[in-house]
């Protein structure tokens, strides 16, 4: 599971940095519990099906979600309106996307497009139950954090 | 004065591509559609000199569009450059089987439209 993970922190890394123009700080890759209550405020949600099963999931809270799409729209925002909902999917969208690339000679995988949920700790419950969930925490800006979270498991030969 | 259909569900994307593809100078009309059902509909109703398309929408996705669009004689040759988050080698190779004229991944930028728009003529 761990190998898979790779990929995308280098993608975030990268989409981060190309997309929204901001450098980001990656820390220590945790194992979480599948149906964990976190402290974010939305996340992003994009299923993977195809050759592996499972889902890639980027959480922040409101503030950073509204800085991001400042970012991307040039124009300020105050609460998670459409614009905001828009530009976390994208974001997430983008990741999962790019993350392909890495994992081309793994899997063929196929990517839904994005669910975003919103709620004062909401917590997310994973498709596949013997799949672990990777959680990566990156800092950005100057005291934001965000996580991204992969849980992938394969389906070849089953 | 040519018309470029920027095809994708995320508006702010679409912005971004208009902005970028702006930055080229290239005088051009844009028009958009969220998916590819929309972006039927919008070449049923006017000429259009190229279309910038996304992979995943609602409705029609991006490959069934284009699919459905070289099957009809009249927009055989329409330039359709994929503007994509689809970085996998067999996505590249599905569009560009399919009738792509080239395939741009997510996130854009302006070198990387100046590069594939210097290959077509509008």
């Amino acid at each position: 599971m761990e190998q898979y993970i790779k990929p995308f922190i280098d993608v975030c890394v990268n989409v981060f940095k190309e997309f929204i123009g901001t450098e980001l700080k990656v820390g220590r890759p945790y194992f979480a519990e599948s149906s964990s209550v976190n402290e974010w405020d939305i996340s992003a949600v994009i299923g993977l099906t195809g050759e592996a099963r499972g889902a890639v999931v980027v959480s922040m809270k409101k503030e950073l979600a509204m800085k991001l799409t400042d970012s991307l729209t040039g124009s300020k925002h105050d609460k998670l309106d459409a614009d905001v909902i828009d530009a976390i999917g994208e974001i997430v969208n983008i990741i999962a996307g790019n993350a392909k690339k890495g994992l081309e000679e793994t899997f063929r995988l196929v990517i839904s497009l994005p669910t975003i949920v919103e709620g004062k700790e909401h917590s997310i419950k994973w498709p596949n139950s013997q799949a672990r969930i990777m959680c990566i925490p990156f800092d950005i800006f100057e005291g934001d954090t965000f996580s991204l979270s992969v849980a992938i498991e394969s389906v070849k030969g089953v | 004065m040519k018309t470029v259909l920027v095809v994708d569900d995320s508006r702010i994307m679409r912005n971004i591509v208009k902005n970028t593809f702006s930055e080229l100078k290239i005088p051009c009309q844009f028009i958009e559609a969220s998916n590819g059902k929309e972006a039927l509909q919008q070449l049923e109703s006017q000429s259009v000199h190229l279309v910038l398309l996304d992979w995943n929408m609602p409705e029609l996705s991006g490959i069934d569009f284009l699919k459905q669009v070289r099957a009809m004689d009249q927009h055989k040759n329409m330039p359709i450059i994929m503007v994509t988050s689809e970085s996998a080698k067999y996505n590249v190779i599905e569009a560009l089987k399919n009738g792509a004229t080239d395939y741009i991944i997510k996130p854009v930028n302006e070198k990387i439209f100046v590069e594939k728009l210097s290959k077509i003529t509008l």
